[in-house]
């Protein structure tokens, strides 16, 4: 539902070691609700003598690294080739930076949770910190040009850890020379205020909303139980500031509808809002939200967002009725915030399947027909393509039957049926319940043969039960891809993924049984109340008394598509699990959490694994090429970047408590030598 | 060098191996981005190769053969432990330590102390 749902609720740090075409197209051509957005406003008019500018194309026609994924299109794809795979052994860090701002959470402060992917813009490297602070540094050299304070509240008001995911860019195309802000850095917090900051300077911009901050929670009038965080960049589309946030997931039934804000990059006025929740639906449930960074086609005119799941997470009898745009990729029109179009990919999600990662943009040739396509990555482990301009199938998306419940939870209506991709493949095996490992069964004197015997499954897409000890999900809330997505070679039409591999069980109380059952929730699992739902809950990940997972590895993978026919190119394990410092075989891989990046040299750059390496593999074979170890995970996509002809590989390692307790303030930046 | 150690050079052998281990564990458990800075891992890794060490230090005292057997078969068991521990590590050159000590207590194992013969002829 909200960022803290998967991205923040996942323990993995315990882990050692049919429709068809013809429903598709029915789907995509069934009317959207006109409550969907509302209709822009006389605030929201453009200000007089905006200039007309030229949309960005799909792929840059030079490198680029100005947003969280690199460039609108989110394929985190640089044309820089520097780096090959015959040099890129010889990969050393060149420069480091340690913020100084991380807590492990011991002291007074909550833990810090950094994935923040750098944007390089202006000749420089900006980059957000957990304790909300802006840096603007030298690319070369890592040399501090300036840094902003937002003097932000440092406590946990909606996540349980201080958590940010990096700044945003925007500059003016008809600059006035001399004046301050005709290249503004943007990074919310929080408590819920969106900064705007001179990218030259780092003075405050005077022109934007209230002497350059917006109080984004002056429009938190639903359920506002808590702020509207401002954890993900702003997501910049010509003169456009697209706005999500996140919210805190699980605590309560109602939550605050997820509305996303079009705000004026210069002024910081709103101009449209977007909603995927009924005006009734706003009042009884809630969120449905965009947590994470968009995508967008500018020539196209479009944004597209990847909305969670309504609230509450585990339980929908107060949304029985259809919520369309919940759990989706929905198409806005940018100037107007209007619905194009909208996929829905979970119906009635009583899963915490929030799409979770910017859906990628790419331009693909299949059966020899050009597709401007869209693939949307899943908690579900499920691949989406959809032609971007319509929603249609570029793949049959097949509506198939799905369990429907033990009828041990009252109120709930279930979807009889749940999109299945037909290509590509799932990224996991969910067609039948996860083996039981025998080395994590014998050790545990068969622990983990019992609790598999005592959780309900009938397959994808089992409803959660008041049941035994609940019902497995394989993938659930941890999801089999997070928010850094996939990234795509458009010369070879590859797309890249990484996975997890993490099997959860969830359970339902009534209230009575709740209270009794409740001993407090950690901050990642455990128990979580609902509160105003009939049902509190209980979610964890399926390990044994000793810590090791129930099921067989792999527990992580690396996964090369081709686009052109949807096959597999090669999977293999990626990085290594570890517990109290002990390295797990490379072959049982590691969950990961944070993406990749792909270059023209032909390799892929990723963090993400618990072992704090960051790594470079061929895109070609997916043989692993290059290491180095990095202060804490790496749970961020890697930046790449060209300065003063040098081709730069930063990453940002600031851990994050869910997939290991490690956390760091670390920016390390790697280039070949000199 | 005093006699009793010139006397058991495969003790020796294992002392200065174990005392390299824990040099190497302690490097990994003190020293920024080794991976297993700070970690339980690494501090088991320092306790084994030191308590190898007092051991080996042991096998110059130990006159009776009883004592002389189990103290062998508990260095054995713990330079397979810590070779195992130093391998999921990745720290190799703890590997290879404990397999010099391997052979330090080989040596020990099939060739008597000069002063344990002495003693008893």
């Amino acid at each position: 539902m909200t960022a803290l749902s998967t991205a923040t609720r996942t323990p993995f740090k315990s882990v050692m070691f049919g429709c068809g075409a013809v429903t598709a197209l029915a789907i995509c051509l069934t009317p959207l609700p006109l409550w969907a957005q509302d209709q822009p406003t006389e605030e929201s008019a453009a200000p007089e003598g905006a200039p007309a500018r030229a949309p960005v194309p799909l792929v840059p026609g030079e490198p680029t690294w100005d947003s969280f994924h690199g460039q609108l299109n989110a394929q985190k794809y640089s044309p820089l080739d520097q780096i090959t795979a015959d040099n890129v052994g010889e990969l050393e860090k060149v420069w480091e930076v340690h913020t100084g701002d991380v807590a492990d959470g011991s002291g007074d402060l909550p833990a810090t949770v950094w994935s923040a992917t750098p944007v390089f813009a202006n000749d420089t490297l900006y980059i957000g910190t957990p304790f909300y602070r802006i840096l603007a540094l030298d690319p070369g050299s890592g040399e501090e040009k300036w840094s902003f304070d937002t003097q932000s509240s440092l406590e946990a008001l909606t996540q349980p850890a201080l958590k940010n995911r990096g700044v945003a860019y925007w500059e003016a195309d008809d600059p006035v020379a001399g004046e301050p802000c005709q290249k503004i850095i943007y990074m919310g917090t929080m408590d819920a205020q969106l900064f705007a900051v001179d990218a030259d300077s780092g003075e405050q911009c005077a022109d934007f909303a209230d002497n350059g901050v917006l109080n984004v929670n002056q429009w938190n009038d639903t359920n506002d139980h808590w702020p509207l965080s401002l954890l993900q960049p702003p997501t910049v589309v010509g003169e456009h500031l697209i706005l999500g946030w996140a919210g805190m997931d699980w605590a309560y039934e109602q939550a605050p509808p997820g509305t996303v804000y079009s705000i004026n990059a210069r002024t910081g006025e709103r101009e449209w809002t977007f909603q995927a929740l009924s005006d009734q639906m706003r009042e009884q449930s809630g969120t449905a939200n965009v947590w994470t960074h968009m995508s967008a086609d500018e020539e196209l005119g479009l944004v597209y967002l990847p909305v969670s799941s309504p609230s509450p997470n585990y339980w929908g009898g107060n949304r029985t009725e259809e919520v369309p745009l919940g759990t989706s990729t929905t198409a806005l029109d940018i100037e107007t915030g209007e619905v194009v179009w909208s996929r829905q990919w979970v119906h009635h999600d009583i899963w915490d399947y929030d799409i979770n990662a910017a859906p990628t943009l790419m331009d693909i040739t299949v059966n020899g027909e050009e597709i401007p396509a869209l693939i949307q990555s899943t908690k579900m482990g499920f691949l989406f393509v959809v032609n971007r301009k319509t929603g249609e199938d570029v793949w049959p998306i097949e509506e198939r039957s799905v369990p429907g419940g033990d009828g041990s939870v009252e109120g709930e209506v279930y979807a009889p049926t749940q999109p299945f991709p037909t290509k590509p493949a799932p990224l996991l095996d969910q067609s039948e319940k996860p083996k039981v490992w025998a080395l994590a069964d014998a050790v545990s004197f068969g622990e983990c043969s019992a609790l598999w015997d005592d959780l309900h499954y009938e397959g994808m897409y089992t409803p959660p039960t008041t049941q035994g000890e609940g019902t497995l999900g394989y993938p659930i809330s941890a999801g089999g891809v997070q928010w850094g997505g996939v990234a795509f070679d458009p010369e070879s039409q590859t797309a890249i993924v990484n996975t997890s591999h993490i099997v959860q069980y969830i359970k339902l109380y009534n209230r009575d049984d709740y209270e009794l059952a409740d001993s407090g929730s950690g901050n990642e699992s455990g128990f979580a109340p609902q509160e105003g739902a009939p049902y509190g809950m209980r979610l964890e990940v399926a390990l044994n008394r000793l810590g090791m997972p129930c099921w067989e590895p792999p527990f992580g993978e690396l996964v090369a598509l081709d686009m052109t026919t949807g096959d597999v190119k090669w999977r293999r394990p990626v990085g290594a699990s570890q517990q109290y410092g002990f390295f797990m075989p490379e072959s049982w891989g590691s969950p990961t959490i944070g993406g990749p990046a792909v270059t023209a040299g032909d390799i892929i750059f990723i963090g993400a694994s618990m072992d704090a390496k960051v790594r470079a593999y061929s895109l070609e074979t997916g043989e692993e090429l290059w290491s180095d170890q990095t202060e804490a995970p790496s749970v961020s996509n890697p930046a790449v970047y060209e300065y003063n002809g040098r081709q730069y590989v930063a990453f940002v390692s600031g851990g994050n408590t869910i997939l290991k307790d490690q956390v760091g303030d670390q920016i390390a930046v790697y280039a070949l030598p000199e | 060098m005093p006699s009793s150690l010139s006397s058991r050079p495969g003790a020796l052998v294992l002392l200065t191996a174990s005392l390299a281990g824990l040099a190497i564990a302690l490097y990994a458990y003190l020293t920024p981005l080794t991976g297993i800075t700070g970690t339980l891992g690494a501090l088991v890794a320092i306790v084994a190769c030191l308590a190898l060490a007092v051991m080996a230090l042991l096998l110059f005292k130990v006159t009776s053969r009883g004592a002389a057997i189990t103290l062998r078969i508990l260095i054995l068991i713990g330079l397979a432990g810590t070779f195992f521990a130093g391998i999921l590590l990745h720290q190799w050159w703890i590997g290879a330590a404990m397999v010099v000590g391997l052979v330090g207590l080989i040596v020990d194992m099939v060739r008597p102390a000069q002063h344990t013969r002495l003693t008893h002829s």
